[in-house]
């Protein structure tokens, strides 16, 4: 969905929402809540910082609504599998959490209700404070909408940053972190690497890590893409070619099996000391700045991510949450005020000082964050992520693996990066050919 | 006796059993069965269509498969000799009279192994096999030894806690079949000879067949079904280097959502099994 479509549903909905409540000065939580006290709305929840967060500030909703959130919590990895076949079953759940890559998947099996549809089924509950023209339009477009709908509000978001070891890098003799990939890879490797210690580490274990974080994340500043316009394999063009031979030639300032590297081995690495830069999604910030669990919590500083010939394309991640379908109205209804509340302005100061990352733009024009050094970093690289960073649509689950397979192939140097393209190029058209975007039955819509 | 008792009796104990068999067995390898020949996509199951034997001929001519498929089985073709041969020392050695105490606690912590859950074992070996901080490397003097990320290493890793996990259980079965052989029949066989390969190539071994074979066939099927222990400590990565058939079935059908194509595969596995069941109790099976 391209930033105009996306505004004009955006203004569509805050039409609706402020037009519904045009009378509605005297709103509050507990009054839009009381005809569902003691409803439950079950939600899944990620074992991330965010969902702490959450979950810490949970009890004042609960006791101000009476309404009961039942926390499901799983590893990421487990998240969709679990939603999935709790949503085919028409299981308990209530609310929907979307990774931005399985939006399309859960809106095109309608397990997800437009979030106009919820407000005007629900017209009371809707805040008018909801301003939803505050939430980064990038993110809210990426996360929450598709094919011109909004159907979840952005929770958990994340971009790409350079964590780096300020005094790792002094250390060696820089006064700032690389701005460009290639500087990272030719002057900062070879003087941050050696004695046990690597200038760069980029988590690429064969799950959505290797997928997301790695491959994807190396072919977007070289200009590179998964598909090109007619929705054929974009990954034996020249520019993804380079971002994917650079990844290869970046192994060596890596730690020996990065391949084998998840979120957990690569932040550890980093704030254990050994690592001097690292490229993570801001929620793991609060993880490398508590001196609980980082040794060089005082060193952490952090900046974009570097930027490569196409321009600085940081990696893009995060969640919406949406009203399931398969809730009862009470619950749907409990689900829009939980929702709406978590991802409140109102509520994103204290959610970002609990360690989550609201996607407020309000939140981040507030005075006092000085102590939240990513906070600049993650606004400029909000104005210019690629909400395609991984394609959208239906069928990433089934792309994803391949790509998985492939891409930590040609890490290991068991085919090479032409080979690999190849062969995730093939079969990724063969899932799309399937799924009948090249016979016209579904739009090139990502 | 069998005339004493009712048809209504007999139907009334056993009736429950076959019942919940079928339940628990029996229906959903009829839905397993009836899925495998349906387009059957968890996430585009507005798609639903049968399509024959559409989704066989894929997996039947799917590389993939089969390289998945070639992987277990030579895991199956090392582990499963390392965990016989070293099952048979220990038998023999706990077979040996004396020691009476001890050779009970040895036997008590044979199954602590057997007990451990099998995802535990795989997130032990994630620990213990980390490269920097791991038990292993720092037992062998320091090592640098990149263990999970290494496609060779990572397999060795596989075959290691397979084998410790597994050993015992086959040194129990055996115990248990020397136990069988008749202290008079083995005493006159050690006062005909010396040679202990002799007493036990022609005395103990015909008594550990039905143990061996049983071995035989449930570590074949266990290592075909292998899954929790490799999920947890490699993902089947790096690369595709641990990715055993179970892990591959897993991924098609709950992280692709292809049901139909799991199935098919599922149901490919479940007659290899069978096939080599059949042949194991062929060659290897003798009543004593």
């Amino acid at each position: 969905m391209k930033l105009r479509t996306f505004l004009a549903s955006t203004a569509l909905t805050a039409t609706l929402a402020t037009g519904a409540l045009a009378d509605g000065h005297g709103w509050s939580l507990k009054d839009a809540a009381a005809p569902y006290a003691g409803t439950t709305v079950d939600v899944v929840f990620l074992l991330r910082p965010g969902y702490e967060a959450i979950e810490a500030m949970l009890p004042a909703f609960e006791e101000e609504t009476g309404i009961k959130i039942n926390i499901i919590k799983h590893p990421y990895e487990n998240a969709l599998g679990e939603q999935v076949r709790d949503f085919v079953a028409g299981g308990d759940l209530d609310v929907a959490l979307i990774d931005l890559v399985w939006i399309g998947n859960f809106a095109e099996n309608d397990w997800i209700l437009p979030l106009a549809d919820v407000q005007a089924k629900f017209p009371d509950t809707v805040d008018p404070e909801l301003d939803i023209d505050d939430f980064f339009p990038l993110v809210l477009n990426a996360f929450g909408g598709w094919n011109d709908t909004i159907y979840g509000l952005p929770v958990d978001n994340y971009s790409g940053l350079l964590f780096y070891n300020r005094c790792m890098l002094e250390d060696a003799g820089f006064d700032g972190p690389p701005a460009t990939w290639a500087d990272l890879k030719d002057v900062y490797g070879p003087a941050l690497t050696g004695d046990g210690k690597y200038a760069y580490a980029l988590q690429s274990k064969r799950n959505e890590t290797q997928s997301a974080d790695s491959f994807a994340r190396m072919i977007w500043p070289f200009g590179g893409s998964f598909l090109d316009a007619d929705f054929k394999s974009n990954l034996l063009s020249e520019e993804s070619q380079a971002g994917l031979q650079f990844r290869q030639d970046l192994m060596q300032y890596m730690p020996d099996g990065v391949v084998a590297y998840d979120h957990a081995e690569t932040v550890n690495g980093f704030a254990q000391g050994d690592i001097a830069m690292i490229t993570e999604w801001s929620a793991f910030y609060s993880t490398v700045v508590s001196p609980d669990t980082s040794a060089v919590a005082d060193c952490v500083e952090i900046a974009p991510e570097p930027t490569g010939p196409a321009g600085r394309k940081p990696a893009l991640g995060g969640f919406s949450m949406a009203v399931a379908s398969q809730a009862d109205e009470a619950e749907q209804a409990a689900a829009y005020l939980f929702i709406q509340w978590a991802t409140s302005k109102a509520n994103a100061r204290e959610y970002l000082e609990r360690g989550g990352v609201p996607a407020r733009q309000s939140v981040y024009m507030e005075d006092g964050l000085e102590d939240f050094k990513f906070v600049p970093a993650l606004v400029e690289s909000w104005q210019d992520g690629v909400p395609e960073f991984r394609p959208r649509f239906a069928e990433w689950p089934e792309i994803t693996e391949i790509v998985q397979e492939w891409g930590t192939k040609m890490m290991l140097g068991e085919v090479t990066t032409e080979e690999g393209a190849m062969e995730i190029g093939e079969r990724m058209e063969a899932v799309l050919e399937e799924a009948g975007y090249y016979s016209g039955e579904k739009p090139l819509a990502q | 006796m069998r005339d004493k008792v009712s048809r209504r009796t007999i139907f009334a104990f056993i009736g429950p059993a076959v019942v919940a068999l079928a339940a628990i067995g029996i229906v959903p390898l009829l839905y397993a069965g009836w899925t495998s020949l349906h387009f059957f996509n968890l996430t585009k199951l507005k798609k639903v269509k049968f399509i024959g034997l559409e989704n066989y001929w894929d997996v039947l001519t799917d590389e993939v498969f089969w390289q998945a498929m070639g992987r277990t089985f030579f895991l199956l073709g090392t582990a499963l000799p390392l965990q016989i041969g070293l099952g048979m020392v220990i038998a023999l050695v706990l077979h040996q009279p004396g020691l009476t105490v001890l050779k009970t606690l040895a036997r008590l912590s044979l199954v602590l192994p057997m007990a451990t859950t099998y995802a535990v074992v795989g997130l032990l070996g994630q620990v213990m096999f980390n490269q920097k901080f791991g038990v292993v490397n720092q037992l062998m003097g320091g090592a640098d030894i990149n263990w999970i990320g290494d496609s060779t290493n990572a397999f060795a890793m596989i075959i290691f806690w397979d084998v410790w996990q597994w050993t015992p259980f086959v040194a129990l079965v055996l115990l248990a079949g020397l136990t069988m052989v008749p202290d008079e029949v083995e005493e006159a066989a050690r006062l005909e000879t010396k040679s202990r390969w002799t007493v036990l190539r022609f005395v103990q071994l015909p008594f550990l067949l039905p143990g061996l074979v049983a071995v035989l066939i449930l570590r074949t099927a266990d290592t075909l079904k292998l899954f929790d222990m490799v999920f947890t400590l490699t993902r089947g990565g790096p690369g595709a280097s641990t990715e055993f058939i179970s892990l591959m079935i897993q991924r098609v059908g709950f992280r692709g959502f292809d049901q139909g194509l799991a199935s098919a595969q599922a149901i490919i596995l479940l007659i290899i099994t069978i096939f080599l069941a059949q042949i194991y109790i062929r060659v290897f099976y003798k009543e004593v």
